[in-house]
């Protein structure tokens, strides 16, 4: 595989076209997967953290979402 | 600190500092050594203390928040930035040590923050850079033997 197909490759994948609601989901996975494991040792106690900090991100996320709906109107 | 306090000033003793042991010296060192690796190389501080788990993690994360954000055309900032926010960004963004290089080789096109994508562009990469920052503090206290 040459250089150009590689760098072509990454510029495909690169075309990211998310919806607010996919970004915000991702970044919530991703940063709370990292925080389980730097935060917690054992690996229930890791899955615990991990799902309540997702579960927040998306509450909280979600909860701003709509409590600024009203004002885009 | 009391017990020195309570000591009978009677017969004051000349008290030379002492040098820190050796072996504290050293794993200091090593400490320090495992933060800026772990900064130059998200993961590198962890895998260095054989934390594999955590190192690939690490790895992981502060790549696909780089690649996510400079997929969504978020603005890396650079060292010449108008004001103190720029500024911030810049910091924020060196966190990732390599990883800034690889964004910015990422994002042969450039920012685009005319939409709400670039906008959170812009945020994974800051994040992508503060959580590297927090790993590589998280594995100079593990090495400095503190509870991690």
């Amino acid at each position: 595989m040459t250089a150009a197909r590689v760098i072509g490759f990454f510029v495909a994948m690169l075309a990211l076209k998310l919806t607010h609601l996919q970004a915000l989901v991702i970044f919530a996975l991703v940063v709370s997967i990292a925080f389980g494991f730097l935060g917690r040792r054992q690996p229930m106690e890791r899955v615990k953290y991990i799902l309540w900090t997702l579960f927040l991100f998306l509450l909280v996320g979600v909860g701003i979402g709509w409590a600024m709906y009203p004002f885009s109107h | 600190m009391a017990e020195e306090a309570a000591a009978p000033s009677a017969t004051p003793k000349e008290e030379t500092p002492q040098a820190a042991p050796p072996r504290e010296t050293k794993r200091e060192g090593f400490a320090f050594v495992v933060a800026v690796a772990g900064w130059l190389m998200p993961g590198l501080g962890h895998a260095l203390q054989k934390m594999w788990g955590r190192a690939v993690i690490c790895f992981l994360t502060v790549g696909v928040l780089v690649w996510v954000g400079a997929g969504m055309r978020g603005n890396l900032f650079t060292s010449r930035g108008n004001d103190a926010f720029d500024s911030l960004g810049y910091i924020a963004d060196l966190g990732t040590g390599s990883f800034y290089w690889v964004a910015r080789w990422l994002e042969s096109n450039g920012p685009d923050v005319s939409h709400a994508d670039g906008d959170y562009g812009t945020r994974f990469l800051a994040t992508a850079g503060v959580f590297n920052l927090l790993a590589a503090l998280h594995a100079y206290e593990a090495a400095r033997g503190r509870k991690a």
